[in-house]
């Protein structure tokens, strides 16, 4: 409609929102403990996500060769490998490398290895993944087919708890949304009884207006813009009390995590999923709103 | 018919051509207020039919009937008069809200004002005004759309009687310009001085049209 419908429906529904103070905070408070718990949930997701990821650019995958491989089955091992779009780069440990780096990451047990008349670690092909083409399906596949390639004694990859650690992401962000809706659904009824209650407030005045022949949409148009308003409100006041909240907690979450974990990876809420919590405080106080508005008829 | 199996009209057949000023009188209770109810279509007849230009209201959906309220100018016996908002804004705050905002509209408003002696009384509110201002304040109200049809529930009930008199001569100006006048009152006195056809009711039967 016009410019003015809008700027009275905006008016009108401030106006009323301070008439209502007491009952508006309990909305707004109801509102923003859904959403808190609904951000809560999907704050965890994403950083558990993120850890998948970094996790994931960090993770290798180790090719490992018979001892007997000839150079020909090398070179197509190579090729094999710089054709598959999952890898990002490769690097040879010979038989020697591999003791060199054995002696360094386990000093107390490198002496048992010097008794050893010929080396036994194998000689291998550490492959750095490429996170973004580097999904389990292809990974596996790439496994296997890796297996199957003469020469190759062994692969292996630490795919599979990435894996797991990000279905328990989408996990958590489910139970988030589910517990979340049951949360809002609430919200949206407690938010149409109190713009109901600010309605018989000004009950009076919508009827007078009625008798004067306001189209119904501008007698509504009022109530529902309470109710966005209210849900609105209730989702900022949740996204700062959820900043708060990472804000307090994320320092000690870093320093449980170690150095293994890199803290720029951690994070808030991305701004897209903060506008989502908006948006959907204000749909659930649109439909409060709206609710509330049908008993004007 | 009210609830209860009361009649507030019963066997009440009336025409009332456009251009018309016509008074409806009778005793308190008799039936009038409910009368000009149904022409605003604030009730619905129970039995029978109210038509309004050919149209009966019954028939109209609800944004029609909201729209057919704008056609026609109301005052109602206790006002109605919206507490929260000036004076300036209850006289026509639903055409300003849905958008006339021409200087033509403006004028006219300050020019109903004007007529009815209201024009410093613009930035008061309702409970402010004596029962006679807000009287003119609902009068102003029916007033500023140019209404096709003029609906007043005894308009003049706490006005002295030199104002009452010249609000009926408003009335009878402007249904000179083609707008047709229903008012509801008491005063014979002012009947006498308008003289105009007059519809008496009684116990919500047609008793006399003179
Ligand atoms: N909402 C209602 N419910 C039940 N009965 C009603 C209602 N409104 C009016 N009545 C009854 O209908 C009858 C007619 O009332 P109405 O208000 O039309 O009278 P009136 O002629 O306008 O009287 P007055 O001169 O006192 O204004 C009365 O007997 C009244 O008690
Ligand atoms: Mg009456």
């Amino acid at each position: 409609m016009t410019a003015h419908w809008f700027t009275y429906c905006f008016q009108e529904a401030l106006a009323s929102l301070g008439r209502q103070r007491v009952s508006v905070l309990l909305s707004v408070l109801t509102i923003g403990a859904a959403l808190l718990v609904l951000g809560g949930f999907l704050l965890v997701a994403v950083n558990l996500d993120r850890a998948v990821s970094t996790w994931s650019a960090a993770a290798e995958f180790s090719v490992y060769l018979d001892d007997d491989v000839s150079p020909e089955q090398r070179v197509a091992l190579n090729t094999l490998l710089s054709s598959h779009p999952a890898v990002a780069s490769r690097e040879y440990v010979s038989k020697a490398d591999a003791v060199v780096r054995f002696k360094r990451d386990f000093p107390d047990l490198a002496a048992g290895l010097a008794d050893m008349p010929n080396n036994p670690l194998p000689a291998s092909i550490e492959v750095r993944l490429n996170p973004a083409k580097a999904d389990g399906v292809t990974l596996e596949a790439f496994a296997r087919q890796l297996m199957e390639t003469a020469g190759v004694a062994d692969v292996r990859f630490d795919r599979r708890w990435l894996e797991r650690l990000g279905q328990i992401a989408a996990g958590v962000r489910w139970a988030g949304w589910i517990l979340g809706a049951v949360l809002l659904i609430a919200s949206v009824l407690t938010v149409a009884t109190v713009v109901r209650l600010a309605l018989h407030a000004r009950r009076d005045e919508v009827d007078i207006m009625q008798l004067m022949g306001a189209p119904i949409g501008l007698l509504r148009g009022p109530l529902v813009v309470e109710g966005i308003l209210q849900g609105g409100a209730g989702a900022l006041a949740a996204l700062g009390a959820l900043y708060a909240a990472y804000a307090l907690v994320s320092g000690r979450v870093l320093a449980l995590l170690g150095p293994a974990f890199d803290a720029a990876s951690f994070g808030f809420l991305p701004a897209r999923l903060s506008a989502l919590v908006v948006l959907v405080g204000m749909a659930v106080g649109c439909a409060g709103g709206y609710l509330a508005a049908r008993h004007v008829r | 018919m009210y609830g209860r199996g009361i009649y507030a009209l019963r066997d009440v057949s009336l025409v009332v051509e456009k251009g018309e000023f016509v008074f409806l009188t009778g005793p308190s209770g008799a039936g009038k207020s409910t009368l000009l109810r149904l022409l605003l279509r604030q009730e619905l007849a129970t039995e029978g039919s109210v038509k309004v230009a050919g149209r009966d209201l019954a028939k109209l959906t609800p944004s029609q009937a909201q729209s057919y309220r704008r056609a026609v100018g109301f005052v109602f016996q206790d006002f109605k008069l919206i507490p929260s908002k000036t004076v300036l804004d209850n006289v026509g705050i639903v055409p300003r809200v849905l958008g006339a905002t021409s200087v033509q509209q403006q004028r006219r408003t300050f020019q109903v004002l004007k007529w009815l002696g209201l024009q410093h009384r613009m930035n008061a509110y309702p409970l402010e005004l004596s029962g006679g201002e807000q009287q003119r304040v609902a009068i102003a109200r029916a007033l500023v759309n140019e209404p096709a049809l003029i609906l007043a529930d005894e308009p003049t009930g706490n006005l002295d009687p030199d104002l009452s008199l010249e609000i009926m001569n408003l009335f009878r100006d402007i249904n000179s310009r083609g707008t047709t006048v229903l008012v509801a009152t008491h005063n014979r006195e002012l009947m006498r001085h308008v003289g105009r056809r007059s519809i008496t009711l009684d116990h919500g039967h047609l008793v006399e049209t003179a």
